[in-house]
């Protein structure tokens, strides 16, 4: 091509002004360059020299295969439970009441799902060796998501094999890199997680705290005044769960909404502990606080609390829900809820469905085991009173979190001496983004009787008293 | 990678320019352009030319330099969101087989013949055809690498 080029070239000669030439020489130029020079491709791998790989491999220090920790580490010392965790747990061979597993509604004990999960059980098999989308969907699948879409009165739900993927597996399909989240500083692990994999910038507010939030807001509304072509891409949201699970107390709801349509942020809800426990019917913190459940975009729930079940849900507008069935990576990419499960969710929701009188009693009992447990000496209560899940925090820390953590320690052994089953609030300390105060983590459940909680708070005030005296 | 096969890539943009069959697929299509404005009977050959590489450079700057972002999800969560698919390319490692067919064949097929040989070095033509080719060689050069000039296209 460039010798046709070149002859042309010498034909017309007469014809060409001189700029042309010289934009021409300056093209011919560049093409040669381009031609030329060395033509990189993307690093499939990059390899070491050997003077390289000896440097490593000297400076290289063995580390040891479990490292040196204290003989009375906690994780050295744990408590074995030996069958189910109902009503009636056995605790290191010693039976107790439970006051530690989130069974609120003891549907974990039921013998009506116990049946339905053993035939069902007989009918599929065990797993689902699947995904949903590749041959992973049962019947019972689509059945639950129908049912628990109609419980809560939404367009559609969506069912997650794993309670703690189903929040974290929600809010990435949504935020993205650029997007902002506003989050409640309280907020369970399984959100931080979600909030990591969504690579958006993530705020904090202070916990239930709605001025901190409008202040964070009316931040980012003047951020985005001085920039209108970018606010007009990035997405916002906020994260906050119905009950908090680390500090058991109910999110402001209807002052979320005022915030929501005042500063144009979605609502992200998480009612683990609160389905099947607040409202009159148990659909969560929407119905106990009155708020239409078209006001908020997502709810997300696990179904291993009140439930009794495994696995999670996530339920809202079609429109919303449907784009997780693509984008929800724990949906997309995790083997299916195992179909004895979903039938055992099924279950369990016709008998929340059937007999609304439930969720009165358990929030009853919520109310008077909070009373009972006021004025224990050097233990304060920490939650609301109809959280089912209260905190019970040192009065005077030690100072130590090792300390404190013994001091508790001590007051659950005493109380496993005398039958009654206790459990600290256990978290991944390095990798939490606030860490809660250590904490004994008392569950009121339907199945507890008067007696047994007056029992419980008698045990703990005495074992306050013998220990942090 | 082709079409159709499974493939680990994140970013599935960042290697379609290196697909089987993609530059004579492109440059087959350049020649069709070029043929269909032939075919109009009252187009001159030089203005068909010079139409052929402005309509070209045009859908170049289109599709190369001014749409952002990818038509499908990726996992990366929106790392090229804001990238537009020359930048995406190869991850944005400069100098690529892929990035040296495409800054060269816009001035090797149209700009040579066209404003030195067919449009008879017509100034008018010239102006027109120069113009074209800049527009859509400096996107392309390294320097100019995710600069948005005036803040256009920006978010």
């Amino acid at each position: 091509m460039l010798l046709i080029y070149i002859f042309q070239l010498k034909t017309y000669q007469t014809f060409a002004p001189a700029y042309h030439l010289i934009l021409e020489g300056i093209l011919i130029l560049w093409i040669i360059r381009l031609l030329f020079s060395k033509t990189y491709k993307l690093q499939e791998r990059s390899d070491l020299t050997e003077k390289e790989k000896e440097e490593l491999i000297e400076e290289w220090q063995p580390e040891p295969l479990v490292p040196l920790v204290p003989k009375d580490h906690p994780s050295l010392n744990y408590d074995v439970v030996t069958g189910p965790p109902s009503h009636r747990i056995i605790v290191n061979g010693k039976e107790c009441i439970n006051f530690a597993s989130f069974n609120f509604l003891g549907l974990l004990d039921s013998e009506r799902v116990k049946l339905k999960a053993l035939s069902s059980l007989k009918k599929y098999g065990v797993g689902t060796c699947g995904p949903r989308g590749f041959y992973g969907t049962f019947d019972v699948h689509l059945e639950l998501e129908e049912r628990l879409a109609k419980f809560m009165r939404t367009e559609e739900a969506i069912i997650y094999s794993y309670g703690f993927a189903t929040i974290a597996s929600a809010i990435p399909a949504y935020s993205k890199r650029g997007d902002i989240v506003f989050v409640d500083e309280a907020a369970c692990f399984s959100i931080q997680k979600g909030l990591q994999a969504s690579r958006s910038f993530v705020k904090y507010f202070k916990h239930n705290d709605m001025e901190d939030l409008e202040r964070l807001l009316k931040e980012q509304e003047i951020e985005d005044q001085k920039n209108p072509r970018k606010a007009r891409v990035i997405r916002r949201f906020i994260v906050v769960e119905g009950l908090y699970i680390n500090a058991a107390d109910i999110c402001p709801l209807p002052e979320l909404v005022k915030l929501k349509y005042k500063y144009k942020v979605r609502i992200f809800l998480e009612e683990s502990m609160s389905f099947g426990v607040l409202g009159e019917y148990g659909r969560g913190v929407t119905e106990h606080f009155g708020v239409n459940i078209d006001d908020i975009d997502l709810i997300s729930a696990n179904m291993e609390n009140a439930l009794a079940s495994i696995g999670g849900f996530c339920c809202g507008r079609s429109f919303v829900i449907d784009h997780q069935r693509l984008s929800g990576q724990g949906y997309c990419f995790s083997a299916s809820l195992p179909p004895m499960l979903a039938s055992a969710a099924i279950e369990a929701l016709n008998i929340m469905e059937e007999d609304p009188g439930i969720f009165r009693v358990l929030q009853d009992k919520c109310k008077h085991m909070h009373k009972a447990l006021q004025g224990t000496p050097g233990l304060k209560t920490v939650g609301e009173p109809l959280t089912p899940a209260l905190h019970l925090l040192l009065e005077n820390s030690t100072g130590s979190r090792t300390n404190d953590l013994k001091l508790l320690r001590a007051i659950v052994d005493y109380s496993l001496d005398r039958q009654i089953a206790l459990t600290l609030a256990r978290y991944l300390d390095k990798e939490e983004r606030f860490l809660p105060p250590p904490s004994i983590r008392v569950v009121v459940t339907v199945e507890q009787t008067q007696e047994e909680m007056e029992k419980a708070a008698q045990c703990i005030r005495e074992a306050a008293v013998k220990i942090l005296k | 990678m082709n079409v159709g096969v499974a493939h680990s890539e994140v970013n599935p943009n960042t290697r379609v320019m290196n697909s089987r069959g993609i530059w004579l697929a492109y440059l087959l299509l350049t020649t069709a352009l070029h043929v269909v404005l032939l075919s109009i009977p009252f187009l001159s050959v030089p203005v068909v030319w010079t139409l052929t590489n402005v309509i070209h450079n045009l859908a170049m700057y289109l599709f190369l330099h001014t749409v952002k972002g990818t038509p499908f999800e990726t996992p990366d969560q929106g790392k090229a969101r804001l990238l537009t698919h020359w930048e995406q390319m190869d991850y944005g490692v400069q100098f690529t087989a892929s990035r040296k067919f495409l800054t060269i064949s816009p001035i090797d097929t149209c700009e040579h013949k066209t404003c030195y040989f067919y449009t008879k070095y017509d100034t008018a033509h010239f102006v027109v055809n120069t113009g074209s080719l800049l527009s859509v060689l400096l996107p392309k050069l390294p320097q100019f690498h995710g600069v948005r000039l005036f803040g256009i296209n920006k978010y």
